[in-house]
């Protein structure tokens, strides 16, 4: 049991957790990542509670908080009596080891470029769109963000993501922005919206765009462009992370 | 830090360039008695490399990207300057790499400047330069690995090979990936040419290296370990 688990990625996985606010999500997001990455494979047992809350650094009241979570979301399933414990039910989607192997194969240059090229693409809609977006621009920018924000399923954010990316070049006033920005969502949204195991927090996203908005709106260009170029950097140093746990998983 | 760690990263590192090297080295030897056979030696000679060249593509395969000779000035009797450079795209035979080498025109491949030939005409010493974005011939980010070719004291140019970063990268990935703390392959510039940390992609610019930096012999790069751990954070 456990031999996924109990190799390389049980350091990542089941390190201490920082202290701080919101420890339920933390021990949410790791674990449904790690499950997303395909570290804790389909099938596995999760250590016993205190253990997993020992390994973790939380209470057993956290942990159990966030099993339950798990639960709700379809990632574990709790099982009774003799040989009973909490299993990991891995999405059955067939795009996830694709993805994995995607992720695990693209070199670390390569992923950095990725960032480079949409900070460059994204950096500039986003000054640019402060300096030509009419309020018409600004109104569907927000449609886009509260769509994202109410999206229920990982395609719907990574369809609302993609547009208001989108968007912002189109309130730019560029055709050829746009078009380089639709090529980019075509190219990495999957990476960057992995079941489960999304770049960057959801609702961290919904957050920088609508700070993003708000500077498009206030015309300031600067701010426009460095917090979208800050959101990029982040998103790829998630996939970084991943891509580094992939390999050490094997 | 593990000292452990870092000698592997290293020993890999001596066998991957060695093996190059090697194959280097077969092709300048086929140069230098190509270039002793022919009485006024001319372009049209160095065919007589070519199955160096293709053997060192195939032996190397999946590795070195494109290689060849190429010759310094005035060494042809009927070209001042020629490169016998060949590339295999993935799964395809080798194709010959055709520039511009008119002086007069805009697009001028003026090779005599660039690193990987001036370095080893001044030092005849085999050199590496690189990663580096490789727009003259590729498209590519690249590593080009050149040893000088010499007769008599006479340099004739240099033969060389391109291997593509992310290739690089890949044939170190498992001995980076099982060390627990921060390693850099770094150039001499302090260019990252492989590490383990998120932090550090390939091609970033290690800014302050610390103290901790170990040269490697015979190549210009050096390890740089840190006692950090990897940064990659739980979340």
């Amino acid at each position: 049991m456990l031999d996924h688990v109990s190799q390389l990625p049980k350091a990542a996985v089941f390190a201490p957790l920082d202290d701080g606010s919101g420890r339920v999500e933390v021990v949410v997001r790791r674990l449904a990542e790690a499950i997303a990455l395909g570290l804790i494979a389909d099938g596995d047992q999760l250590p016993a509670e205190l253990e997993l809350a020992n390994a973790l650094n939380v209470s057993t009241v956290t942990l159990r908080a966030a099993l339950a979570a798990l639960r709700e979301r379809g990632l574990v399933e709790t099982r009774r009596g003799r040989g009973g414990g909490t299993f990991v039910l891995a999405p059955a989607d067939p795009s996830t080891a694709r993805l994995r192997r995607r992720l695990r194969e693209l070199s670390t240059s390569e992923l950095r470029e990725i960032g480079d090229y949409r900070s460059a693409i994204a950096g500039t809609a986003a000054r640019l769109a402060a300096l030509r977006a009419s309020a018409d621009n600004v109104t569907r920018l927000r449609q886009f963000v509260a769509r994202l924000d109410a999206a229920a399923s990982v395609g719907e954010r990574r369809r609302a993501d993609g547009r208001f990316h989108i968007e912002v070049a189109a309130a730019a006033q560029s055709v050829r922005l746009t078009r380089a920005e639709i090529d980019i969502q075509a190219e990495v949204g999957e990476l960057l919206w992995l079941p489960y195991g999304e770049a960057v927090d959801p609702q961290e996203v919904v957050r920088s765009h609508s700070q993003v908005i708000d500077a498009i709106e206030a015309r300031d260009p600067d701010r426009a462009r460095s917090l979208t170029e800050e959101h990029i950097d982040k998103g790829i140093e998630r996939l970084m992370e991943f891509h580094w746990r992939l390999v050490a998983s094997e | 830090m593990s000292d452990r760690h870092v000698g592997q990263v290293a020993e890999r590192v001596h066998t991957i360039v060695a093996d190059i090297f090697s194959s280097l080295d077969r092709i300048l030897a086929s140069v230098v008695a190509c270039y002793r056979a022919s009485g006024s030696f001319a372009s049209a000679d160095l065919a007589a490399v070519r199955p160096e060249i293709f053997a060192c593509l195939s032996r190397t395969h999946e590795v070195v990207a494109g290689a060849g000779v190429i010759v310094a000035p005035g060494v042809l009797a009927d070209r001042r300057r020629w490169l016998e450079w060949w590339q295999v795209p993935p799964e395809q035979d080798p194709i010959f790499l055709d520039v511009d080498l008119d002086p007069e025109s805009l697009d001028f491949y003026d090779y005599t400047a660039a690193e990987w030939f001036a370095v080893p005409e001044r030092t005849r010493r085999r050199h590496i330069v690189g990663p580096y974005v490789d727009y003259g011939g590729t498209d590519t980010y690249m590593l080009t690995f050149t040893a000088p070719a010499e007769v008599d004291g006479r340099f004739l140019g240099v033969v060389g090979a391109d291997v593509r970063a992310a290739r690089f990268e890949a044939l170190l990935l498992g001995v980076l990936a099982a060390s627990p703390t921060q390693i850099t392959l770094v150039n001499a510039e302090g260019r990252v040419v492989a590490a383990n940390s998120p932090r550090l992609p390939a091609g970033s610019l290690l800014l302050d290296p610390g103290s901790d930096r170990l040269p490697l012999p015979e190549v210009p790069w050096s390890i740089v370990t840190s006692a950090r751990d990897r940064a990659i954070s739980p979340l």
